[in-house]
């Protein structure tokens, strides 16, 4: 299958270990508590087995969030043309997404603090039954891609 | 500017008493002597809970109100804030008209216009409609926008003359594609698993005649007892038997006897019911896709449900059969004929493309997380069933059998085909489901792959259709190759599409 033409920013996998490690710091201390309630309210025995459960996979997931990024960025393409919208992606299980441009309903852009320390943006396009994120993509690649979608997801099908 | 029908007042009062009974009668005569606080004072809430409907009940009829103009209808409704709400003729999905009993008493029928629209104005509904002005609206609705001022002028007229005229029309053009015969309704009765109340009804029967079986191990011995009470047992069996098939034949004849399928050339009809009557119609362009179902019992009996998958949302509130199926009990080659003949533009094909050995592989390597999970939970827990104290693993056993045994039917039942616009497919294990589409009403598509599916060069396709919610079709586990002409025919949607300019 031939590849997708574009790429995310390459500053993308920066940011995304970032933003992980923030949102993974604060379950760590979500757990502590867990376990403190626990440990002071003499929870039963299986709470304890699911909150150590819980240890584990955040330990897992921690550790794969420092190497997810890097291969996800690698992973992902998409491509635009008039007809339609590609999106490819994914680590462990690949997507290979195909939306007619006629489906999309809305495309929009956002930028959290991270995404503006590294001047990206990702981009939401809203379709009829779904919505697909491309996660971070460089400031003006993004606001032109943006415009370029709303331009062509203008055209309407006949009989709808 | 219309007011609803005047009766619709009483029909909502009727509707208010039938909800609200359990609740008085739990309140009032059960638990009347109770002074539980939550009792004594659901009392009060009660009566002015049940008040306050009625003044809005009366009310409301006086403040909600609907017109129409050109080609939208105006809703107006609302005792304290006032909301209008305008639907063009153009949303409207499909209508359904509802005669229940309380309707028959007066002579007059419900009517409903689905649309397509998000929200709560998404559909019109006429609770309580005389039968000439509900022939008059379907026919308001339903005309090209060309006869518009025809029809203004017609509207001074009579409308009794415009129900004749109206109803002749849908004698001449009207097809009758299925009704069922008594044979089929026999059938039915009998694959709807109405039978299966027998079961309750003998344990009932049973508990109830218990002290009335010899009681007698001490002067009769224990084989007497058993072989007499063993009788009882057989005739109490063939009793319930026969009750349970006829409260299943009276079941089934009254929901499906008196059905009729027909279309036009634009239009699905479907009629149905003897006691509460519904007539159903949808236009042909609105239908997104199909869909044939066939649960266990059914495949052994060779029948199947063919259901119309369309954009409208389903307004199931007071139906007790979903108005998008055609007929749960249809033999499988009249599905397909009836399909075909309803929406000539599918072609049904038999002959599919089956799934290689790989994808068996792959399905029964594939861990079940679910049955991972409840084993987990059994082994901590150790329940006894039954007093028997191995239950568990024989629990974690039986699951681990049905698993696989519904993995090893989604193998033989998955079929699939593309061919030039179409594409159809059968999958799933105890219940399989064939899906058929066409290329323009897919709205999306995807393909995912797994780790493990990646080692058998294995994908797994989905679609997206419209409906509410939206449609999202998946076949796992067929080959890569066959994503890829998938893909590739998915890509070559606008030779069926044809494109204008969104204003």
């Amino acid at each position: 299958m031939n590849e997708l033409e574009h790429r995310l920013s390459s500053k993308f996998p920066k940011a995304r270990i970032i933003s992980e490690t923030i949102s993974n710091i604060i379950g760590f201390i979500v757990l502590a508590v867990l376990f403190w309630l626990g440990y002071y309210f003499d929870w039963p025995a299986w709470a304890n087995w699911i909150l150590i459960g819980l240890l584990l996979i955040a330990v897992v997931g921690t550790i794969w969030s420092f190497i997810e990024p890097h291969y996800l960025y690698r992973s992902w393409r998409y491509q635009i043309d008039i007809e339609y919208l590609q999106l490819r992606y994914g680590v462990l299980t690949k997507e290979w997404v195909t939306v007619p441009m006629s489906k999309i309903q809305s495309v929009s852009t956002s930028q959290g603090p991270i995404m503006r320390a590294y001047q990206m943006r990702s981009i939401k396009v809203e379709t009829m039954g779904s919505s697909h994120v491309i996660p971070a993509l460089e400031e003006q690649v993004a606001l032109e891609l943006r415009a370029r979608i709303a331009e062509l997801a203008k055209l309407k099908e006949v009989d709808e | 500017m219309m007011r609803y029908h005047p009766l619709i007042i009483l029909y909502r009062i009727y509707q208010l008493i039938k909800n609200g009974l359990i609740l008085g009668i739990l309140l009032f005569v059960v638990k009347r002597d109770s002074d539980f606080w939550l009792l004594e004072y659901g009392r009060y809430v009660f009566i002015v809970g049940v008040l306050l409907r009625v003044i809005y009940i009366v009310g409301s009829w006086f403040v909600e109100t609907y017109e129409w103009e050109e080609r939208t209808f105006q809703i107006k409704k609302g005792l304290f804030v006032k909301h209008t709400s305008t639907i063009p003729f153009s949303k409207i999905q499909n209508v359904t008209r509802h005669t229940t009993l309380f309707h028959k008493l007066f002579g007059l029928t419900s009517l409903t216009f689905e649309t397509a629209m998000d929200g709560d104005d998404d559909a019109i509904t006429f609770q309580v409609v005389s039968k000439q002005h509900a022939a008059f609206l379907l026919e308001l609705v339903n005309v090209e926008e060309s006869q518009v001022p025809k029809l203004e002028k017609k509207e001074q007229d009579q409308h009794e003359e415009e129900v004749n005229e109206a109803e002749n029309k849908v004698e001449t053009d009207h097809v009758i594609h299925f009704e069922p015969t008594n044979q089929d309704l026999l059938k039915a009765s009998f694959t709807s698993l109405s039978f299966l109340a027998i079961i309750p009804i003998v344990t009932g029967m049973y508990d109830f005649i218990e002290p009335l079986l010899p009681d007698s191990d001490q002067y009769q011995g224990v084989l007497y007892q058993i072989i007499n009470s063993r009788w009882l047992i057989i005739m109490l069996s063939i009793i319930a038997v026969v009750i349970a098939i006829i409260i299943g034949i009276v079941r089934t004849f009254s929901r499906y006897g008196k059905y009729r399928i027909s279309s036009s050339a634009t239009h699905i009809y479907i009629e149905r019911g003897l006691l509460d009557e519904t007539h159903f119609a949808i236009e042909k362009q609105r239908i997104q896709g199909l869909e044939i179902e066939q649960k266990l019992l059914k495949r052994i009996f060779g029948l199947a449900e063919v259901k119309l998958i369309s954009s409208a949302s389903p307004q199931s509130e007071d139906y007790a059969v979903s108005v998008n199926s055609l007929y749960p009990f249809l033999p499988i080659k009249r599905a397909y004929q009836l399909m075909e003949a309803l929406l000539p533009d599918y072609h049904v094909e038999e002959s599919m493309n089956r799934l290689t050995k790989t994808s068996l592989y792959m399905k029964l390597i594939k861990p079940s997380w679910f049955w991972i999970v409840v084993t987990a939970g059994l082994f901590y827990f150790k329940p006894t069933i039954f007093q028997i104290d191995a239950a568990w693993w024989l629990l974690s056993l039986l699951l681990l059998l049905i698993v696989i045994a519904n993995r090893i039917l989604d193998y033989l039942h998955t079929k699939y085909l593309i061919s030039d616009d179409q594409l159809q497919w059968w999958h799933g294990g105890l219940t399989s489901r064939m899906f058929i589409t066409k290329r323009r009403r897919v709205i999306e598509m995807s393909y995912s792959q797994s780790i493990l599916q990646r080692i058998f060069k294995l994908v797994s396709i989905s679609t997206m259709n419209r409906s509410t919610p939206t449609r999202i079709e998946t076949i796992n586990d067929v080959p890569l190759d066959f994503a890829q002409t998938f893909q590739h025919w998915y890509l070559q949607r606008q030779k069926d599409t044809s494109y204008q300019e969104n204003g």
